[in-house]
């Protein structure tokens, strides 16, 4: 589903963010892409639904080279991948219920059916009765869930989650990943990039860790259930 | 469906965009409207130049002198091969006649040519030109050939007159031209720059349609929508800015021109014809702003 081939990414002027990576996340997996912090996860991420261009290297996604894609095809890819932004991007002035459903609204899907589908969303993350509040009158784990309801409601096929446990105390952040793990067994692709070991102990799936931009380890659930048994 | 829904999104978004910065677009929509307003009344003046054009033009009377020494069957040769040339009714006017009414003009003065011992008129040729061919240069050629017959010695038809006015008209179309020009230009950058403005405060929702698949399409619909907008209330503005004008001052213009003009003119300073190319102006205007403001600032 997503395969990297000798990936480099380098911003102008700074030394690459990436290095050499080389990747293969099948159809229907669930990946941890985890590393201390400026280690270059959401970079990465951003490679994936072409929020930056790779500077070297081939990406395939869905089959795709989006290293040579052209500008105009780049909107069709973001509609197959939901993405939760580390910095959420919610728009302050809009409803919870219309920052969800502005991804339906780009896609041209008409009112009342998006509106069903933003209640059925909203009820999934538990935030129904929020529908009408702006964003910022909720707390940081409820905003949280609205940006993660605003990227599964086109039902994407791969699912990016950038720290997406990373303002949630604990009880919540085995509810946003019990979702997260029921949308990746309904079928979805999901990568959630976290620095977060608790988590990664508690879930145990394939895990691949990045280090100042180069992937030092990349184990799978039962290799990594293993280490965290000894 | 989905065209449908997406239709209504920008519409939904374009209005929006009026509703959230109305100072700014209060600017764009005013630029308009006085733009449209003042072509509306340029066109309405035009009209009224037009009108008195034609109607001075209804005087236009083309004389032909003949030589003296012609006798009255001579006359009468050139008379007939004027009318040959189809150039509009032709009477002849013999030297008698015309001498009598030398001395009613004259008046009082009149009376001294009875003491002449012989008629010093020559025999004249009055060409009455049909509205068709009263421009100045049909009258210039149909000059020409009047003076190419044999015995014609001089021909006029207030030349001076005719030039000069059209040269007015001339002048006045160039300047109209020149200001239409000028008040495009800067129409279209303050649309344009309002657009700007318009899409700096939306940047933050641009990033994030993008982010979700938006096409540039997408993106950019609800401005040049919204500069579409601009465009129409600007010239529904102008319009009732040229309504209100006409049901002021026309009738007070109206009359004031009257004596130029004569009855059965038209003051109307809206006409339907105006009016629809006022609002297509408007809709330019604004869609010409949009494109420029989306063009140089919706980097997508
Ligand atoms: N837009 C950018 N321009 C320049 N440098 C950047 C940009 N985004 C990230 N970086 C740099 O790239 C490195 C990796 O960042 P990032 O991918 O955000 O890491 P992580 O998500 O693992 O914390 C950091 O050193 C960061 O400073
Ligand atoms: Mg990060």
């Amino acid at each position: 589903m997503i395969q990297f081939f000798h990936v480099y990414k380098a911003y102008p002027g700074d030394p690459p963010v990436l290095q050499d990576i080389n990747l293969n996340v099948e159809k229907g997996e669930f990946v941890f892409l985890t590393g201390p912090s400026g280690a270059g996860k959401t970079t990465l991420l951003k490679l994936i639904f072409c929020g930056e261009k790779a500077t070297k290297g081939q990406i395939l996604v869905g089959g795709r080279n989006i290293a040579r894609i052209r500008e105009s095809a780049v909107p069709y890819l973001r509609r197959n991948i939901g993405v939760v932004f580390q910095d959420f991007k919610l728009l302050p002035h809009r409803s919870v219920a219309d920052n969800v459903g502005f991804t339906l609204d780009v896609l041209g899907v008409p009112r009342a059916e998006g509106r069903e589908k933003v209640r059925r969303m909203l009820k999934l993350v538990g935030l129904e009765h929020k529908a009408d509040a702006l964003p910022l009158r909720l707390s940081g784990g409820e905003q949280q869930r609205v940006v993660i309801a605003r990227a599964l409601v086109n039902d994407p096929t791969i699912l990016l989650a950038d720290e997406p446990t990373g303002n949630l105390d604990p009880a919540l952040t085995v509810e946003i990943m019990d979702l997260l793990t029921q949308v990746n067994i309904r079928g979805t692709t999901v990568v959630v990039a976290t620095h977060d070991a608790t988590l990664l102990a508690r879930y145990q799936k394939r895990t691949v860790r990045l280090e100042r931009g180069q992937i030092v380890s990349d184990e799978d659930g039962v290799k990594a259930a293993r280490r965290m048994a000894v | 469906m989905s065209a449908l829904a997406k239709t209504a999104y920008f519409w939904r978004s374009a209005a929006g965009g009026l509703r959230h910065s109305p100072f700014v677009h209060f600017i764009a929509v005013s630029t308009i409207a006085i733009a449209l307003f003042a072509a509306g009344l340029a066109r309405g003046a035009s009209r009224v130049v037009d009108n008195l054009l034609s109607s001075l033009g209804g005087e236009v009377e083309v004389t032909v002198y003949l030589a003296p020494e012609l006798g009255e069957d001579e006359v009468h040769g050139v008379h007939e091969r004027v009318q040959q040339l189809h150039v509009g009714d032709v009477t002849v006017v013999p030297p008698e006649a015309a001498l009598v009414r030398l001395r009613r003009e004259l008046g009082d003065l009149g009376e001294a040519l009875a003491e002449l011992p012989e008629n010093p008129l020559p025999a004249t040729l009055e060409v009455r030109v049909p509205a068709e061919r009263r421009s100045p240069e049909a009258l210039r050629t149909l000059a020409k050939e009047l003076r190419a017959q044999p015995g014609v010695t001089a021909v006029d038809y207030g030349e001076a007159a005719v030039e000069r006015l059209s040269a007015i008209a001339r002048a006045l179309r160039f300047g109209a031209l020149v200001a239409f020009l000028v008040v495009l230009g800067t129409t279209i950058i303050i649309v344009a720059a309002t657009l700007q403005l318009a899409i700096y405060s939306r940047r933050e929702e641009i990033e994030i349609q993008k982010l979700v698949g938006a096409t540039d399409r997408f993106v950019k619909a609800p401005f040049l929508l919204e500069g579409l907008l601009q465009g129409l209330l600007g010239a529904g503005l102008a319009l009732l800015g040229l309504w209100t004008f006409g049901r002021v001052l026309g009738p007070t213009l109206g009359s004031l021109f009257a004596f130029l003009l004569g009855p059965g003119v038209s003051t109307a300073w809206v006409e339907p014809r105006t009016a629809l190319e006022l609002v297509a102006a408007g809709c330019g205007l604004g869609l010409g702003g949009s494109f420029v403001a989306v063009g140089r600032f919706l980097r997508v």
